[in-house]
């Protein structure tokens, strides 16, 4: 479904990304981990159409990214690392904003709406100012919107940051309902629960490709202590470390 | 269509609230019905026309109101960090900068609409007897023309908001582009070319005002104006693409 060939990308000289191939099946959830600055974020925004990489090709049921834009960004839903919102909407001005604007049919959008907000746990705020929703509903709403129109390609950047326990378990759930009729690609440091839901993982390791774990070839204790390892000696490689 | 229809509507809905919005228009209506007092005892007994007066009361501060109506556009989506779901939505950039210049745009007709009340309300106590009455047709003719002109701000204040985060940078660039520009190129005209001195008496974006309000279309001007307003929509829209490239 998804297919990620020889990316690579520089901001100037600063190499940031080197030779990234991947490919992502559909109901597959692709974890993608690695130190601060490996270049996670980098890559999902060439994911999402929002960066041009400087070589190769990123292709979603044959779509080019670049050739075709607007028909591959109609097939992504995507969460951004930082979260953004307007703040002066209610919940589900929000998302049926966004509904529209992402071309659903009219007769479709409160439908569309209303599973979103059902799927993310929101039912109940739905008409709450989204300036007075906490960090993890903030969250909720992103990842609603992402799902919001049924996307084949889902790319949620740092989804598990800064929310507590049962958040997590709820976004987790959202996703592995989601993930039936989409592939996923998520990024984090969260690997205790990014394994309970990922098929694949990633290791990112200063824009290059270190590791890819299948999570089904391993027993969770030993894939956790290999992925523990890689980014340690990362980090250490760094200097983050002592 | 439909996704200019969308982004819109979310901006004048953005307007409605924003201190941005209801603070610069008050002000704009302030000024102008100062100028308008004072343009219209200044011409007492002259052949000014009332639709003349308005027109030359509003059109000096249109590029003021249009600097701040238009800094927000982009340069807070960039600060917050929207512009990442609006650029990843499928939707063309060209569809995303008309949407939100068209929300400027509709802000500055319900403002100039506004500004009628001045007159309306002023004339009964003031020179009104000693004015022609205004036609609707010149009145129109006066509201294109200050629209065209608007309409060129705008452009221009929309395309440097996607240069800037800060919407006080972006303002202050938009107003040295929207005022300082045309106010220095005619002191410059006025300074090394003595020649046409007599022919450029007035600043030139006021006669073409002037000229509308009584009765005298060009289609060169209407031509100037559209041409540039398109100009600075498809910058707009190829600096859109360009962070794109960069980020």
């Amino acid at each position: 479904m998804l297919d990620v060939a020889h990316i690579t990308f520089s901001y100037g000289a600063n190499r940031i990304l080197t030779d990234i191939t991947f490919d992502v099946a559909p109901g597959e959830i692709v974890a993608v981990t690695g130190p601060n600055g490996a270049g996670k974020t980098t890559l999902m925004k060439i994911l999402a159409c929002l960066l041009m990489q400087d070589a190769g090709t990123v292709r979603l049921q044959g779509v080019d990214s670049l050739l075709r834009p607007v028909k591959y960004r109609r097939s992504i839903g995507y969460l951004s690392e930082h979260n953004p919102l307007y703040s002066d909407m209610t919940v589900q001005e929000y998302l049926t904003y966004r509904v529209r604007l992402k071309g659903e049919r009219a007769m479709r959008v409160r439908r569309r709406v209303s599973e979103a907000l059902a799927v993310s746990g929101l039912s109940g705020m739905h008409n709450t100012r989204i300036r007075l929703l906490s960090h993890g509903y903030r969250k909720r709403v992103s990842l609603a919107d992402a799902l919001s129109t049924h996307p084949k390609l889902l790319l949620l950047d740092d989804l598990l940051a800064g929310l507590d326990r049962p958040q997590r378990a709820a976004c987790g759930a959202a996703l592995s309902a989601a993930s039936s009729r989409a592939a996923v690609v998520v990024t984090g440091h969260e690997l205790d629960e990014l394994l309970n839901w990922c098929t694949r993982v990633i290791v990112l390791d200063r824009g290059r490709i270190a590791a890819l774990f299948r999570t089904s070839d391993f027993d969770r204790a030993e894939l956790t202590a290999r992925i523990d390892r890689l980014l340690v000696g990362q980090s250490n490689a760094q200097g983050v470390l002592p | 269509m439909k996704a200019i229809q969308v982004i819109w509507l979310r901006e004048v809905r953005a307007f409605q609230g924003a201190f941005s919005c209801g603070v610069p228009v008050a002000a704009f209506l302030a000024v102008y019905g100062w100028t308008f007092v004072m343009t219209l005892r200044n011409n007492e007994g002259s052949v000014l026309q009332i639709q003349s007066i308005w027109g030359l009361s509003a059109a000096p501060w249109l590029p003021l109101l249009s600097a701040v109506l238009t800094m927000r556009l982009f340069a807070e989506e960039r600060a917050t960090g929207m512009i990442d779901l609006l650029l990843s939505a499928p939707i063309r950039e060209r569809d995303l900068v008309l949407g939100k210049f068209l929300s400027a745009m509709t802000v500055i007709a319900v403002t100039l609409g506004l500004s009628l009340l001045v007159p309306v309300l002023l004339l009964p106590a003031l020179s009104a007897p000693l004015l022609a009455p205004a036609g609707a047709a010149a009145i129109a003719a006066t509201a294109l023309i200050l629209l065209l002109q608007a309409s060129t701000w705008c452009a221009a204040g929309t395309m440097i908001s996607v240069l800037f985060r800060n919407q006080a940078a972006a303002a202050v660039s938009s107003l040295i582009v929207c005022s300082a520009l045309p106010v220095a190129v005619y002191a410059a005209i006025l300074a090394w070319l003595p020649g046409v001195r007599t022919s450029v008496a007035w600043m030139p974006l006021l006669v073409h005002v002037y000229d509308f309000s009584t009765g005298l279309f060009m289609t060169s001007v209407i031509t100037l104006y559209v041409a540039t307003t398109l100009f600075f929509l498809f910058a707009c829209s190829k600096l859109l693409a360009l962070l794109r490239l960069r980020g």
